[in-house]
């Protein structure tokens, strides 16, 4: 009987280690997740990436799983966000006839708005006393993770830094989102989907598909534009400092 | 389904070509973006499977980031005593930056719609 458990003890020990585990962990949590903001009615401050993410970070700790673990069991889903950002072509397709009345406010706004995001960001943390290699990392915080990721090799930034910053950026600013639109007034959905864009990427782009359609074009956009933006000018200007 | 993802991984390959080509620091999968979007415009539109599979992909887009979001409670020892610095600048940082892009679009958007242009 007592060899039984032990065996018992020794698989599940060996399961939790298996590829397959992390993935489902992903999977299982995420939709548990939005099950959660479904029935919150889709408040933002209850964003199934920010509850997900503390979810699994808090049973990869109470299981002993390493972090790299889980990270290779989930390169199936990593790989993903490759094929759906190119599958944003079509949003911003379809749309393409809102987004050329407004293309100069948008290009304006994407040029000195993603200025901004990255100096406010490396800014505050400075006056805060945080390392050169902690603001480096912080410099790309609004661009989408892979474009982000290519940009902390490029400048000597800590990468896994980069990347949580990068996607709870993402979250911050969708939770945020309902308090800037209710300060400023903002109520125009092209105006809303730049702003999430630009200052929330990927994780504001699917929330901004949420509120509707044409939001979520102008979400798109502005990420893309930020991110090409910033890839080609970060790196030039990190070496004035 | 097949035709649709076979379409989209073609345009990322294509995108990753084009990058790798031109050293282009903009990451392949944004180059293929554009280069859809191109197709899409000479075309006129996607077809039914394309836009099936990508309407799939785009309302699970959140999902995608999970795994590096986790990884910001993994960090090495000597980033933690930076912590409040990093929490700040997402938190504080992130809202005055979207102040500025709001306040910003409504003010060229508003000039740009009473006909000024």
């Amino acid at each position: 009987m007592h060899d039984l458990i032990q065996h018992l003890l020794d698989f599940g020990n060996s399961l939790i280690h298996k590829p397959l585990f992390g993935l489902l962990l992903t999977l299982v949590v995420f939709q548990a997740s939005l099950w959660f903001y479904n029935a919150c009615g889709r408040r933002a401050f209850v964003h199934p990436v920010a509850v997900s993410s503390v979810t699994i970070a808090a049973l990869l700790k109470f299981g002993d799983i390493p972090y790299r673990e889980y990270v290779q069991a989930n390169n199936l889903i990593y790989f993903l966000l490759g094929p759906t950002t190119v599958a944003l072509a079509i949003p911003l397709y379809r749309e393409f006839h809102h987004i050329r009345r407004l293309a100069l406010p948008v290009l304006l706004t994407v040029l000195l708005g993603g200025i901004f995001a990255a100096a406010s960001a490396v800014g505050i943390a400075w006056m805060m006393g945080a390392n050169e290699q902690v603001l480096l990392s912080l410099a790309p915080k609004s661009v989408t993770t892979p474009i982000a990721i290519g940009i902390a090799n490029n400048i000597g930034a800590l990468t896994t830094l980069t990347t949580g910053v990068v996607v709870f950026t993402g979250v911050i600013g969708v939770l945020l989102s309902p308090v800037v639109f209710y300060l400023l007034q903002l109520h125009d959905p092209r105006a809303q989907g730049v702003v999430l864009g630009l200052n929330a990427h990927g994780v504001g782009t699917a929330r901004s598909f949420e509120l509707s359609a044409t939001n979520g074009a102008f979400a798109t956009l502005a990420m893309g534009l930020n991110g090409a933006f910033t890839a080609l000018t970060l790196p030039y200007i990190v070496p004035l400092f | 389904m097949l035709k649709g993802i076979i379409v989209l991984l073609f345009f990322q390959l294509c995108g990753e070509t084009l990058v790798a080509l031109l050293h282009s620091p903009i990451p392949g999968p944004v180059a293929g973006m554009l280069l859809l979007w191109l197709a899409l415009a000479i075309k006129g539109g996607p077809s039914k499977e394309v836009d099936e599979v990508s309407q799939g992909l785009i309302q699970y887009l959140s999902l995608f980031f999970l795994p590096a979001g986790v990884g910001l409670f993994f960090l090495p020892d000597s980033i933690q005593r930076y912590w409040p610095a990093v929490i700040a600048a997402m938190v504080a940082g992130t809202f005055v930056s979207m102040l500025f892009s709001g306040w910003l679009m409504k003010r060229l958007s508003g000039k740009n719609s009473s006909g000024s242009a």
